[in-house]
């Protein structure tokens, strides 16, 4: 379950996310919502590890592979014998090798940036349209009503204009 | 605005009314058409309608209705596809380069250039189909037997063509989508109607969580760096058409590096020229201001040079070495093509080269727009003079012959350019044609700070 409080400008969501520190809660479990990136900090401290650029290096093996049965498969398959040349020509099947494997690698980066953004969302997670207008948004990851009205009332002592919860599905 | 209504604001706020007003500005281009927008859509969809005509034509009369014979079997249709692809190149690999190398004047391009590539690779990929003639067994190009039992065979570099091309071409719609997606939000944010369900769908769910900004980071940056191979690789297929035949003047070494600098000659000035108009019909004078110009315009400058350096290599070596048919095709192109020659000579490197020097000549846009049109044209001449006087000069005298395009390959190559022109024009209307949250993102993170007895800018934090 999340809760999301709207501030106007990033010094009071700034304010908002130390006091809700400051009050137990974990800053695993806050984060900022901005139509701007801001460095790392500034807001809430996140995670830069990320993994997806592994499964591009899947995508490209596989794009790879793909490459190879496409230019040397239907060469198998249709062997054209021209005088003592090769049935799998090296330099045709290297540059579709190549150009798949760059194809599979850039699908992957974007389906493996999708996977670990979890986008789209399952359930409906607390947004509000005035971020697209320079408002912050800081969110918080709470586990009970109880909680939930801790946080709203911290983030609103320290400037929320409103806040908004939705229980995710 | 009308379906980008936007939304109740506290305006006394100073941040929060710029934000507002950066993204009225920057999504300007999306309010609601005009009757002038109509027109220009009507009069672009007229020339393109009749491109399509003259195509049917071609396609129920035959080949015999263009200019192509033998010996010349490649012309006006190759031409404008390697003229196309050349375009293609600048726009994703400029916006990759100045992305990876974080330069802060890249924000306003962005866009403008990544959906460039893909409208200019996406007219390039017509062409090839519109050239081959028999048009309804074009499916003969695809990896499985046709009802003769045929394969297609990749030891042909037209296969190669096709298989870099898609590759580009899915790869520049993502690059551009990528670059997008946050300003999808913003416009998601702001619309209504039909317009907001298409933004809520091509957003993804965007919410612009810390996380989310850290993982879209790092993927334009693996994204940039994946598509610059890529764009090298399309043109350096698109040379190896020619370089891997015997055909005199083709059958070079240097034509691979030498497409490639043509290409982002063409591409670079392309991008100039759109940010010129883009600038002007959406009043964007102060996000694409005369230093952009200037930079690009340096940009211009070396590349201008390096295009001029290796055509003189190209043609040295053959003046050099005086191989009889190779020089054969050299004084056949000097003599009968010497004003197109000349023209080219001019326009893609002395002309170019001598204005760009100046700081001043840079940043005037009227000059700016002389120059990158004048580029493209020359470019074009150039793809024509690479492709038609060494296929009417080929090995055997007794099958030379001249060449000259028919109306029916002028119209299409016409009604390419209106097509590319018309594609941009609903795109600038439906999409955010300036990267609203890059140009932000700067606004937000510069800050003046007091320096000795000045205060200059600086921006806050690394990217």
């Amino acid at each position: 379950m999340e809760t999301l409080g709207i501030f106007s400008d990033v010094d009071t969501a700034a304010r908002g996310v130390d006091s809700l520190v400051k009050a137990g809660f974990s800053e695993e479990h806050i984060t900022s919502l901005s139509s701007v990136p801001y460095p790392d900090g500034v807001l809430v401290r996140t995670d830069q590890r990320t993994w997806f650029r592994w499964l591009a290096v899947a995508g490209g093996s596989v794009g790879a592979v793909a490459g190879f049965l496409l230019a040397a498969g239907t060469a198998w398959l249709y062997p054209v014998q021209t005088g003592d040349k090769p049935i799998i020509a090296f330099y045709p099947t290297g540059i579709i090798i190549y150009e798949l494997t760059m194809l599979f690698a850039i699908v992957s980066v974007i389906v493996g940036m999708f996977l670990e953004m979890r986008l789209p969302p399952w359930g409906k997670p607390p947004y509000d349209p005035a971020i697209a207008e320079g408002y912050i948004g800081i969110s918080v990851f709470v586990l009970s009503g109880d909680q939930r009205n801790r946080a709203e009332e911290i983030m609103k002592r320290a400037g929320a204009l409103r806040t908004t919860a939705e229980e995710m599905l | 605005m009308s379906e980008l209504s936007g939304k109740p604001l506290r305006t006394t706020h100073t941040a929060m009314k710029s934000a507002t007003q950066l993204n009225d500005e920057m999504l300007s281009s999306m309010r609601a058409p005009t009757w002038r927008w109509y027109l220009l859509a009507f009069v672009l969809g007229a020339v393109v309608a009749w491109g399509m005509y003259a195509f049917t034509y071609q396609m129920m009369t035959g080949m015999s209705v263009t200019g192509k014979n033998r010996p010349v079997m490649w012309g006006f249709y190759i031409t404008g596809f390697v003229f196309w692809v050349g375009l293609s190149h600048s726009g994703t690999m400029v916006s990759a380069i100045l992305r990876l190398s974080q330069a802060n004047w890249r924000r306003p391009i962005l866009r403008a250039a990544e959906a460039m590539t893909v409208f200019t690779i996406s007219i390039a990929a017509l062409f090839p189909f519109i050239h081959l003639g028999r048009n309804w067994v074009v499916f003969y190009f695809l990896p499985f037997p046709n009802q003769r039992g045929l394969w297609p065979n990749f030891r042909s570099a037209l296969l190669w063509d096709i298989t870099a091309i898609t590759a580009y071409l899915i790869g520049s719609s993502l690059f551009l989508y990528l670059g997008m997606i946050p300003d999808l939000a913003i416009a998601r944010d702001r619309a209504s109607g039909w317009r907001r369900k298409l933004y809520e769908v091509l957003a993804m769910g965007w919410r612009g969580t810390a996380r989310e900004w850290v993982v879209y980071h790092k993927a334009s940056t693996l994204m940039a760096a994946l598509i610059i191979p890529v764009a090298v690789s399309v043109h350096s297929i698109v040379a190896w058409d020619f370089a891997v035949t015997v055909v005199p003047g083709w059958h070079s070494t240097i034509f691979p590096p030498y497409f490639v600098i043509g290409a982002i000659l063409s591409g670079v000035a392309a991008v100039i020229t759109l940010m010129i108009v883009i600038r002007r019909v959406f009043h964007l004078e102060d996000y694409l201001t005369p230093l952009h110009f200037d930079n690009m315009g340096k940009l211009l400058l070396v590349i201008s040079l390096l295009w001029a350096y290796a055509y003189f290599v190209e043609v040295n070596i053959t003046w050099y070495a005086h191989e009889p048919i190779e020089w054969e095709v050299f004084s056949f192109m000097s003599d009968k093509y010497a004003p197109l020659l000349l023209l080219m000579l001019v326009g893609n490197a002395v002309l170019p080269i001598t204005v760009l020097c100046f700081k001043k000549l840079r940043r005037s846009i009227g000059v700016m727009l002389a120059v990158s049109l004048l580029i493209n044209v020359c470019m074009f001449i150039e793809r024509f003079l690479i492709i038609v006087p060494s296929l009417s000069r080929k090995n055997m005298p007794f099958i030379w012959h001249n060449y000259a395009p028919s109306w029916v390959e002028i119209s299409v190559n016409i009604a390419a350019v209106a097509g590319f022109a018309l594609l941009y024009t609903f795109f600038a209307k439906y999409f955010p044609i300036v990267a609203v949250t890059d140009v932000r993102e700067l606004e937000v993170r510069q800050v003046r700070m007091p320096f000795g007895r000045a205060e200059l800018p600086s921006i806050a934090g690394k990217e």
